[in-house]
């Protein structure tokens, strides 16, 4: 039975929580890109993507955060600090989601120049 | 959360102190590098930020700004590293702040480990002055304590270097023993001239090279000896003094060429460059900030360039302003650097493209032409610049088969510095000048005084052989050489009488 996006994002809400993150706003959207959950780690604003598979056949979940998906959370994350006037350090983490198992990756990748 | 610590860059053979800014805030994750970085600067990023994790310490999120002040100056190399990260610890509080103004340099592997780096000397000797200690690789810590007298310590990991710095540990500063490290190279030839059979004009032609530090041009056939001549060489001369080890240790830290486990170059640098060699592998030159050519790394030394028509016409030509000057400048868009390069020239060649020319028993098969556009290759201001001149015939079989009793090279070598002895006590209070080979106008003047028979014999030679006027002036350095190997005060006929024909005897060849 495959995962679905939102029961993989609900696991994931569930999973930061118990590691002390305090979620702000689920499915953050802007024209060119989407955040699944925006929360805090303490003194950090944390944007994370959640990508569930089935299997590694096509590189697992974290393979799925290419250079596409980054620019597009890169984007929606300027978006959403410039519309909240957020002035937090800020840090992309990536949650892969496989039958049976959770990995949080923190700070997963960085802006590039 | 701003931070900020010293570290030091190398430009030539010079070093400048920089100071590294690092400011952590708010905002996306960045990572940015200002102040000019060269691309292994801003490589350094990624071999920071693993660094870091993998030392177990916090990398922060947010926006980190390091910047390497002056802003104007370009920064090379991978000496940064260690001090970033260490800014960075700093500026997220990781990192205590200390009175003392420490220079930190190192290069960092993904796991934290800190790796030597190039130039720790230069910088060491140029920041001393401005700071309270240094924080290097472990690998480096020998040639910073050399040249400095503030302690020196050496670390292995970056958790090392933040614990040092928290006070949670002690590190033992490194001591040079500038003695024993004179010592610890004992005299050993590379090669003997006992080897050498037979060639007692090369010999003494060599001899004389050595004493007065003149530049030398062997002409003969393949398998006479030349090269091996030339390798015996840097053994004739007096041993490097510490400033003169020091200031060749500089371009060889630069170059990265420093050998692990002997801080300071004691040999004198032989350099023997291939003759397909490029202009910029010849005086220097490279990407980003020019590193130093042969002519620098042969610096305090003997360049050995074998089959010099073979050269490249314009990297011979490249060779004479470093000959008179003594250094090169190397000019790049938004930098010039400059390299010592006082060398001794010795030169090789034969007589002609099958090098049988001038030879008594096998006949050389070149034609005339040949000859000529053979010789041609070697313009007229460069071979004026050759102080010496000698042919190199072929071994004749009594001397090859025959009873085997050359002087070796420490009979040579004690008489050659018996000689510079004579010239460092003449010239002792001139700063710029230390061997004959360097005189020039008054100089010259004021040490070559010639006898009267000397004198007239020159005044005829220059008239019946065209000397120009710098060939005079050499002649007239080769005889206070020579004078110098015989003891001599004054500069007699004798003397002006074997320079002469250490300067022309290969002019039997080469004039054909």
């Amino acid at each position: 039975m495959p995962i679905r996006g939102d029961e993989a994002e609900e696991r994931a809400c569930l999973f930061l929580k118990g590691e002390g993150y305090q979620i702000v706003v689920r499915n953050w959207r802007t024209k060119l890109g989407e955040v699944d959950i925006i929360a805090r780690d303490r003194d950090v604003l944390v944007f994370v993507e959640v990508k569930a598979r089935t299997g590694d056949g096509f590189g697992g979940p974290e393979g799925a955060v290419d250079d596409r998906k980054q620019r597009r959370l890169i984007f929606a994350a300027l978006s959403f600090m410039q519309k909240t006037k957020c002035e937090l350090p800020a840090r992309f983490d990536v949650v892969a989601i496989r039958p049976g198992s959770l990995l949080l990756y923190q700070d997963a990748f960085q802006v590039p120049d | 959360m701003f931070a900020r610590l010293l570290s030091g860059v190398v430009l030539g053979v010079e070093a400048r102190l920089i100071e590294i800014q690092c400011d952590v805030s708010g905002g996306l994750p960045t990572f940015n590098m200002v102040g000019l970085p060269e691309k292994e600067v801003s490589e350094s990023r990624e071999r920071i930020r693993s660094a870091i994790k993998n030392s177990k310490f916090n990398f922060p999120a947010g926006r980190i700004t390091a910047n390497l002040a002056p802003a104007d100056l370009k920064k090379e190399g991978v000496g940064f590293d260690l001090p970033i990260a260490i800014a960075i610890l700093k500026a997220t509080g990781q990192v205590r702040d200390t009175a003392e103004r420490y220079l930190l340099l190192g290069e960092l592997a993904l796991n934290g480990e800190v790796r030597g780096i190039r130039g720790v000397l230069p910088i060491a000797l140029e920041t001393a002055d401005q700071i309270d200690g240094f924080i290097v690789p472990q690998a480096n810590a020998l040639e910073a304590a050399i040249a400095s007298d503030k302690p020196v310590y050496p670390v292995h990991t970056l958790a090392e270097a933040q614990q040092f710095l928290n006070r949670e540990i002690e590190i033992t500063p490194t001591v040079a023993d500038r003695e024993s490290l004179a010592y610890s190279e004992q005299k050993t030839f590379r090669h003997n001239l006992a080897e050498v059979r037979g060639q007692l004009q090369a010999k003494r032609a060599l001899e004389i090279a050595a004493a007065g530090g003149h530049n030398l041009l062997m002409i003969g056939p393949p398998g006479s000896g030349k090269s091996l001549l030339a390798r015996c060489m840097p053994d004739l001369l007096p041993a490097l003094s510490f400033e003169e080890a020091v200031e060749v240790t500089r371009i060889y830290s630069t170059a990265g060429l420093l050998e692990t486990g002997s801080p300071l170059v004691w040999r004198r640098p032989y350099r023997a460059p291939h003759h397909t060699i490029s202009y910029a592998g010849m005086v220097g030159g490279g990407h980003g900030i020019p590193g130093p050519g042969e002519i620098s790394l042969a610096h305090h030394g003997v360049l050995f360039l074998d089959e010099l028509p073979e050269f490249d016409r314009r990297v011979l030509e490249t060779l004479r302003q470093p000959l008179e000057d003594r250094s090169i400048l190397i000019s790049r868009a938004g930098i010039s650097v400059r390299y010592p390069s006082a060398f001794t020239l010795v030169g090789a060649m034969n007589p002609c493209p099958c090098g049988f020319l001038g030879d008594p028993i096998r006949s050389c098969t070149c034609s005339l032409h040949d000859v000529r556009r053979y010789k041609k290759r070697l313009s007229g201001p460069f071979l004026d610049r050759m102080d010496l001149c000698v042919e190199v015939p072929r071994v004749p079989a009594d001397d090859l088969f025959g009873a085997h009793s050359a002087e070796p090279s420490d009979v040579v070598h004690a008489r050659v510095s018996a000689a510079r002895e004579i010239q460092w006590e003449r010239m002792r209070d001139d700063a710029a000048c230390h061997s004959n080979s360097q005189l020039d106008g008054d100089r010259l003047d004021a040490y070559c005084a010639l006898e009267i028979g000397a004198q007239q014999l020159l005044r005829r030679a220059v008239d019946r052989f065209g000397f120009s006027a710098r060939a005079h002036a050499r002649i007239r350095r080769v005889a206070r050489t020579i004078a110098d190997l015989a003891d001599s005060q004054e500069i007699r006929a004798e003397h002006i009488a074997e320079a002469i024909q250490l300067r022309t005897s290969g002019d039997a060849v080469s004039d054909f």
